[in-house]
């Protein structure tokens, strides 16, 4: 029953992200517009491309939707309301979303064509720079809640959130999460510009579908880590756990996918540079300050 | 409907089918460029774009298509998955593509009425039970049998090379022999499609380094043949691969030279063995008794290596007759070859960084959704680096006076209509030079006037490009808002553009504020001092080089050139939102703006010569009169020598880089092919 309420939530907020990301690009709020899409796309032919690697090319999106949804598995969405409650919850997601870099390669590489092999290589650039700063925020958070479970981590902050205890670990960690899902401005692998589509380029009808809706649960467990982790999960006073939930993570998803619109994509090798020369040593701070802070100040 | 998918109309294709009636992905041929500055607004008319056909349902072809486009625009339809369908605007045969669905005027009204009618066509006919299949022409292929060794031999049926005795092998070949233009789009399908994974195809692309100067030429198997031109081997018959200087001088890095000094120097010692079979030493030449070829000399060190390699099975397979030489040094602990990059990746070519990988070549346009529409560019890449680039226009050649001598006013719309990014320039280029040629003079105001609709054409123009370059780099609120300005001011009165002044301003004033801008584009596409510079492009550089500065006309406008300095990606932004700020106050002081219009010559006879500065730099035309027709023009444009320095632009950049500083030269293929 759980996982059942579980999956209809996450599936309307999958669908809520899509209504978001629809209207950051076409800047028109229409509901009923990714349900047209995606009728529409089920409609067409979904081709394969002329000495695809098969394995690799049916493999690569379904990979991306299980890895999401794995991942989602250890959000909790109130007191109760969690597909598994790990006690390395937090180390799972980590583990459920290293298998997104897996994917995109296997997308990239399956179709046999430049500009997706290059988006795929190209994302794989794109993990060496947010890997250790989605890993390092986190390693913060669980040393205030001493412990790796979601829920434990969402309880820790009954007090004050995380955004407030250790708000550079909140920036790091959504920079970090936005490159993991390639938004704008960190959508490299994709990049219409320098790739039409990338890794999307030679995916069509289902096996777009499957991989854009992927894609959309990739976004929704990183905007539920985010809340999870750093937004008090489902603390908040007068309404019901469940929707202080839904409402924070449609919140930060949307924060996710139109703030790229408003610059130009990352260069690459810029992206990595940052990453590593500032990144890595905020985060570092990040740690240490939090480590200070917990010894010091019981809260 | 032609482009439907096999299916019946139940009721669950008619709910899809409706769907996707409602949901038209547009992929417009030539581009979104043209589309723009011939005042559509896709957005508008429902049309979600797409930049890759594979995502399109809807092919928006603004007709008529150059005859290089053609081809291009079957291939991106032979892409696009069923249900498919074409929408033609304008008016101009469509062939190779089929019959379009639906079309209409080029106009938004028009647009949007076509839209409609299309939406019900695809809502009864996305699904039907016969469905015709489309072959675009330029992808029917047939198979052809070559000598692996000796790539010159080709012929229709199966049997040996007559040069070496080998096996000849199939291929894939277009279906019909290709000239220079339709070749690319043949490749360009490729790229969707085929190779990539195998590197067979770097090695042979010695034509396209062509346009490095300082190339050279060498055979893969005989380093000592060194030749300036592209060409084949004349000892194996092997296309000669370019060389940079650099690569040649290291040779020693690679042990290349060195052995091959050991190799002529072999004399009472030679012993010969089979390129292919190692294993077959001879001492006398003579030909291989497994394959047929004829032996090659070696020396007792290079045979013992060559024992060596066939450790390294795989290595031989895949590198073949290259092992050959393979000279891997041991080192302690570990079997000589196993595994080793170093013999893995002999002999490909070296990137600038050193390090080793396999060069892809791959085909950009003509309808990339990053580069100008029409620019058919070939990167050779290395990694995500280019290593070397071959840009040339996909438009096809496009003749001034085809008929023969024409009066003043087709000649004056026939050269507006072939560059459609800046037609307004162009005319007003085509009467300044009759008018010479005829010996006549326009009053101030209308000379004002024209300068009028040139300046706001140059507004539009870089508006445009503005627009562009938000798509290319995903900069989503520049893209819509520049394009909207675009579309408004296009047409616009003077008063109107009066209006839009301050938004326009606040636009201009926002964009160098935007984050991460400086990041993206400064020190990208560096450019300095060229002679070959013009228009925005120089005088981002702080050359003041531009013709309106010797028009006594905009003199008297109070006219000054803008320049601006660093001759970047980021420099060439600054000075084209500079120069749209700059034609604004010059249509606040031209007065009325007019269409220039061609005068009426009577019977005159006489040459006349004029200079433009269009949107992309000055262009030259000279015309000649013979008894009030023109029976010769000549014409320069700007763009031809922008194109000349895509390499420099490009070359050694990461693509995303790469395609960032080509886009900031704003080139325009049409004028190009002109």
């Amino acid at each position: 029953m759980t996982i059942l309420v579980v999956l209809l939530s996450l599936a309307a907020g999958a669908y809520f992200i899509a209504v978001l990301e629809s209207w950051a690009v076409h800047g028109r709020l229409q509901f009923s517009r990714p349900a047209i899409s995606a009728l529409a796309l089920l409609g067409r032919e979904s081709l394969l491309a002329r000495k695809s690697d098969r394995l690799f090319f049916e493999t690569g999106p379904v990979l991306l939707l299980v890895a999401g949804l794995l991942a989602l598995a250890v959000i909790p969405l109130a007191p109760g309301l969690i597909v598994t409650d790990l006690a390395t919850g937090a180390l799972f997601l980590n583990a459920a979303l290293a298998y997104v870099l897996v994917a995109l390669i296997m997308a990239g590489w399956g179709p046999n064509g430049a500009y997706g092999m290059i988006g795929g290589w190209r994302f794989l650039g794109q993990f060496v720079a947010y890997a250790m700063l989605i890993v390092m925020p986190i390693t913060a958070v669980a040393m205030r809640a001493e412990s790796l479970s979601t829920v434990d981590i969402v309880t820790s902050q009954a007090a004050l959130w995380n955004i407030a205890y250790q708000p550079l670990g909140f920036v790091l960690f959504v920079v970090a999460a936005m490159g993991l899902c390639w938004l704008p401005p960190l959508d490299l692998p994709t990049a219409e510009g320098d790739l039409a589509g990338g890794i999307e380029a030679e995916y069509t009808g289902v096996r777009l579908a499957v991989l854009r809706l992927a894609r959309m649960v990739v976004i929704l467990a990183l905007a539920g880590a985010t809340v999870t982790f750093y937004l008090g999960g489902w603390l908040g006073p007068w309404l019901p756990a469940w929707a202080w939930s839904g409402i924070k993570i449609l919140i930060v998803a949307g924060l996710m996918v139109s703030a790229g619109r408003l610059v130009p994509r990352v260069r690459e090798a810029r992206y990595l540079e940052l990453s590593w020369k500032l990144g890595i040593p905020l985060a570092l701070t990040n740690i240490f300050v939090v480590g200070v802070i917990a010894l010091v100040v019981p809260i | 409907m032609i482009g439907a998918r096999q299916g019946v109309m139940t009721a669950l294709q008619r709910l899809v089918a409706a769907a996707m009636s409602r949901d038209m992905r547009g992929f417009v041929v030539p581009g979104t460029d043209v589309a723009r500055a011939a005042g559509l607004d896709l957005g508008a008319a429902g049309i979600q774009l797409c930049a890759t056909p594979r995502h399109a349902n809807v092919l928006i072809v603004l007709a008529p298509l150059p005859a290089g486009l053609a081809d291009a625009a079957s291939i991106a339809y032979a892409q696009m998955p069923r249900p498919r369908s074409i929408l033609a605007l304008g008016a101009g045969d469509l062939s190779p593509l089929p019959d379009a669905d639906v079309t209409g005027p080029m106009t938004q009204p028009g647009l949007v009425a076509a839209m409609a009618d299309l939406r019900g066509v695809i809502a009864v006919g996305a699904f039907q039970s016969n469905v015709s299949d489309y072959d675009a022409p330029a992808l029917q292929t047939r198979t052809e049998f070559t000598c692996p060794m000796h790539p010159e031999v080709v012929q229709d049926a199966p049997g040996n090379c007559p040069k070496c005795g080998m096996t000849l092998v199939p291929r894939e070949a277009a279906a019909s022999p290709n000239d220079g233009h339709a070749m690319p789009e043949m490749e360009h399908e490729m790229s969707s499609e085929t190779p990539t994974k195998t590197i067979a195809t770097s090695h042979d692309h010695g034509t396209h380094a062509a346009a490095d100067a300082s190339a050279q030429y060498t055979c893969p198997m005989h380093p000592e043949v060194v030749s300036d031109e592209p060409g084949n081997c004349p000892k194996c018959g092997m296309f000669l691969v370019p060389v940079d200087a650099k690569d040649k001088h290291e040779g020693d890095g690679h042990g290349h030279d060195h052995d091959h000094g050991t190799h002529s120097a072999a004399d009472a010692s030679a012993q010969y063995t089979c390129p292919m079979h190692p294993e077959v030493v001879s001492d006398e030449p003579g030909n291989c008794p497994k394959c047929g070829m004829f032996l090659v000399p070696v020396d007792a060190k290079d045979k013992h290596e060559g024992h060596g390699h066939k450790h390294g099975a795989k290595n031989q397979e895949s590198h073949g007759v290259h092992s050959g030489h393979g000279a891997g040094e041991a080192r302690d602990g570990i079997e000589a070859h196993f595994m080793s990059m170093v013999d893995l990746t002999r002999d490909m070519p070296t990137s600038t960084d050193g390090l080793k990988m396999e060069w892809i070549d791959v085909p950009f346009g003509p309808f990339f959704p990053g580069l100008p529409s029409g620019l058919r560019l070939d990167l050779t890449l290395d990694g995500d680096a280019v290593a070397a680039s071959f840009a040339q226009s996909a438009i096809g050649e496009q003749t001034l006076l085809h008929k023969g001598a024409v009066p003043p006013k087709t000649f004056a719309d026939d050269l507006s209509a072939m560059s459609p990014l800046s037609p307004v320039a162009y005319r007003l280029l085509a009467c300044l030079a009759l008018e010479q040629a005829a010996r006549q003079s326009v009053a101030s105001d209308i000379a004002r006037a024209r300068i009028a609709a040139a300046e706001r054409e140059r507004l539009t123009s870089h508006l445009g490009w503005l627009a562009g370059f938000g798509a290319q780099s995903g900069f989503t609120w520049l893209q819509t808002r520049a394009a909207a300005m675009q579309l408004k001011t296009r047409n616009a009165t003077q008063v109107e553009i009066a209006t839009l002044g301050p938004k326009i301003a606040a636009l201009l004033k926002r964009v160098p504020r935007t984050p991460l801008l400086n990041a993206r584009l400064r020190g990208i596409g560096l450019l300095h001092g060229s002679d070959a510079l013009s228009g925005p492009v120089a005088r981002a550089d702080g050359i003041v080089r531009d013709a309106r500065g010797d028009d006594p006309v905009y003199l008297g406008l109070g006219f000054s050139v803008h320049t601006s300095t660093g001759g970047d990606a980021l420099a060439r932004l600054m000075q084209r939102c500079g120069e749209i700020s700059q034609s604004i106050d010059l249509i606040s002081q031209a007065g009325a703006i007019t269409q220039p219009d061609p005068p009426s010559v009577g019977k005159v006879s006489g040459t006349g010569e004029a200079v433009v500065e269009t949107p992309r730099g000055a262009a030259r035309l000279s015309v000649t009169l013979l008894d009030g027709m023109v029976t010769k023009a000549e014409i320069g444009t700007p763009t031809a020598a922008h194109v000349a320095l895509i390499g420099a632009v490009a070359d050694g950049q990461e693509l995303g880089d790469a395609l960032t500083g080509i886009g900031s030269l704003d080139i325009s293929p049409w004028e190009m092919a002109v």
